[in-house]
């Protein structure tokens, strides 16, 4: 799998690199600045693109708008995107577009290497990943409504996890339950927000985002 | 004029051991500051005092004179302090004309203050008394009256702009003619031994002494011809009330070489009216300039809209230092008690693990487990603190988006109506946003609020930021820190918070900060 990096800090970047090469990644770019890793996203077309938020030449939000700019030339260019910290803003700019092959990342993720390499695999398949602070925001906008309100317990758990992203086999592993009684607490959820229930991944996701963010104003 | 009478020496004595302690007791009472500036209004006794004794003591005259003077010290105590140079100056003229009585054939000795003049020595002596009198006059003049004149100065000056002109100040030549003839040196010295030479030096010295003063300071000049015309024009008037009838008074065309036929009153009258009037038109014109601090009340006005803009200053910079000391003192009580402690454990469980490998190679990978754990609550405590600095988002994308993403973050429902255009100075940013922050957590915990609007907005050279919710209403802004905090960081730039939240709501929060936008954001990409 081909991936090219933007990160500005050389400990970061070299990190990721030996990480990714360790996972079999083939890292066919690795640079510093915005402009950069524009070039690069766009000449190489990676199957993934790994990308800090904050990038020189201003080391404000540059490498988040070069990773929405090389989406907007090549739609649907899968882009894994990690920040010291999570904004809903930039996620719903990321998400806004509904192509899928989006990640928005704690860096803090990295530290768990399986989840990280499962979440730019899913990425790279054109899925939708969302850091769990991202999320946990999202379900506390909705939890007075009436339908969140009516989920048990355990189906806003199976909610947040879909949210983030997560394929039902995730969901059972992190949650130690069977596969198939996450496919029925997912009906149950689909049921109780009136959604029209996929077995497909991506399609579930982005069907739970759109629900979330209903209230986005 | 009426002659001290015969074997009255006693009294005359008495009254000038009254004056005497009366004058000790003033100064000692402005020396030691007392009365303020209105003390001054109390050397109105001694002056009343030596007016009526020189009148020659008639019988009421003192008390009805030392009665005027009480009645206007303490009822216009500042008049009286006014009026007291003007008391000095004239009784300083009395002495000069008594001089030129006596040489001119007045015979009767006269109480003048603490001599006993008469022909001859005594004339002298009331010659010298006179110019100290005249010394102390003007400066008290100057003293006392300079707020007087200062104000009166400044009532012209609306009606007329200008300062002193040369035309001004070449107005002493006829003063000081006119005082040559009067009281000059040819006048006063010739009747004995100054005749011919010695008088035409001294008449030159004098004009030397005025041309000197015009050329050398214009203000000074003028100030005194103003200072002139005022107390001839008076003298005239003094004439032509209390001494008609004398013989050998000159006064300036009326009767100028000593003619023992008295001048007609309505002549003397009539010449100090219009000297008067020459020194009133005069005054202000010539004297605020170097006398009054602040004659302009534009001037004024603004020195108090100045000396309160600084006191204001003072208060929030006090506040903006020991807010920015609190802060900087928090910052390191988290550093200290989060990231640091945490990367101290980090280290010992690495050491732990680094010492198992060998023996326990299990129990070292939960310890490596453990310290990546340990790494990751740092980062998060990290992150917390950064964002209570300066919120990345705001440094990211300015004002704007920093309120978008805080009602994003924020359990309510948000209806935003965000129009800045520009962007906004990254500090007023900062306060603003960290004021919109603490309005909508405190309508989170404590409104019951279901909606939030938030209104950001610039017009007019003010930053407006609105924010209105739907909850129970009733908050109290005295109590709890956090609005008061924000109250004083938006005051380091001018800002204000206004809240209204009466029982049953809505609340509403106005926020508005002077502040010029800066050009649009530049785009990095």
């Amino acid at each position: 799998m081909r991936v090219v990096i933007g990160e500005d800090l050389f400990l970061l970047r070299e990190g990721l690199v030996k990480l990714l090469s360790a996972h079999g990644f083939e890292i066919v770019a690795a640079v510093a600045t915005a402009p950069e890793l524009l070039a690069a996203l766009v000449a190489e077309r990676p199957d993934v693109g790994i990308v800090d938020v904050r990038l020189p030449p201003t080391h404000t939000d540059d490498g988040l708008r070069a990773a929405l700019q090389a989406r907007q030339q090549i739609p649907g260019l899968p882009v894994l995107v990690l920040s010291q910290y999570v904004e809903q803003l930039y996620a719903r700019e990321l998400l806004a577009d509904q192509a899928g092959g989006v990640g928005y990342l704690l860096k803090d993720r990295v530290f768990n290497d399986d989840q990280f390499t499962g979440a730019i695999r899913t990425v790279a398949a054109g899925g939708t990943v969302l850091d769990p602070e991202v999320v946990a925001k999202l379900m506390s906008r909705r939890a007075r409504d009436a339908p969140v309100a009516r989920l048990t317990p355990r189906e806003r758990e199976v909610l947040a996890l879909m949210a983030e992203g997560r394929s039902n086999a995730a969901i059972a592993q992190r949650l130690f339950v069977t596969e198939k009684a996450v496919s029925k607490h997912a009906a149950g959820i689909f049921a109780k927000l009136d959604l029209a229930l996929s077995e497909d991944d991506n399609r579930r996701v982005l069907a739970v985002l759109a629900y979330l963010e209903s209230l986005w104003p | 004029m009426v002659d001290a009478r015969d074997g009255g020496h006693d009294r005359t004595m008495f009254f000038d051991i009254v004056l005497a302690l009366t004058i000790g007791c003033i100064a000692f009472i402005l020396n030691r500051g007392w009365l303020g500036a209105r003390g001054w209004g109390l050397l109105l006794l001694p002056v009343a005092m030596a007016a009526a004794v020189m009148a020659g003591g008639a019988k009421g005259l003192i008390p009805a004179e030392l009665s005027l003077a009480v009645l206007a010290i303490v009822f216009a105590p500042k008049l009286a302090a006014r009026l007291v140079p003007f008391g000095v100056l004239g009784l300083a003229v009395f002495g000069l004309q008594l001089a030129k009585m006596y040489r001119d054939g007045f015979t009767n000795p006269v109480h003048y203050l603490f001599i006993h003049a008469a022909p001859g020595a005594g004339a002298r002596a009331a010659l010298i008394e006179a110019g100290v009198l005249f010394g102390i006059g003007l400066w008290l003049l100057l003293r006392l009256d300079a707020e007087l004149v200062g104000s009166l100065a400044a009532r012209w000056r609306a009606r007329r702009t200008g300062g002193i002109s040369a035309l001004h100040g070449l107005l002493l030549i006829p003063v000081v003619g006119l005082v040559m003839l009067l009281l000059g040196p040819g006048n006063w010295f010739g009747f004995q031994a100054f005749d011919g030479l010695d008088a035409a030096l001294a008449d030159l010295a004098m004009a030397t002494a005025a041309l000197v003063l015009i050329f050398r300071s214009r203000a000074w000049a003028a100030t005194l011809a103003a200072a002139g015309l005022l107390v001839l024009g008076a003298y005239g008037w003094v004439i032509a009330v209390f001494w008609p009838a004398v013989p050998g008074f000159a006064y300036g065309f009326s009767d100028l070489h000593n003619n023992l036929v008295p001048a007609p009153l309505w002549s003397d009258a009539l010449q100090g009216s219009v000297l008067l009037a020459a020194g009133l038109w005069l005054a202000p014109r010539v004297m605020g300039g170097h006398l009054a601090p602040h004659p302009d009340p534009e001037l004024a006005a603004r020195a108090r809209q100045l000396t309160q803009r600084v006191q204001l200053l003072t208060k929030t910079r006090h506040d903006a230092v020991d807010t920015a000391a609190a802060e900087l003192r928090r910052i390191e009580r988290d550093l200290h008690d989060g990231a640091q402690a945490r990367l101290v454990a980090l280290g010992m469980s690495l050491r732990a693990a680094e010492r198992m490998f060998a023996t326990n190679p299990e129990a070292a990978l939960a310890l490596v487990a453990e310290a990546r754990e340990t790494s990751s609550r740092a980062l998060t405590d990290l992150r917390d603190l950064v964002r209570g600095i300066y919120p990345p988002v705001l440094a990211d994308r300015g004002l704007a988006d920093a309120v978008r993403a805080l009602a994003l973050d924020t359990p309510l429902h948000t209806e935003l109506d965000i129009d800045l255009g520009h962007e906004v100075e990254l500090p007023v940013g900062a306060a603003v946003y960290f004021a919109v922050a603490e309005v909508l957590a405190n309508a989170v915990r404590h409104s019951g609020a279901r909606t939030v609007r938030i209104r950001l907005g610039h017009s007019g050279g003010m930053l407006r930021a609105e924010i209105t919710d739907d909850g129970a209403g009733g908050a109290d802004p005295a109590q709890g820190t956090g609005l008061a905090g924000v109250e004083r960081r938006l005051a380091t730039f001018d800002g204000i918070l206004a809240l209204s939240s009466p029982p049953g709501g809505p609340t509403i929060v106005v926020i508005e900060v002077p502040c010029a936008l800066s050009s649009a954001k530049t785009s990095s990409s």
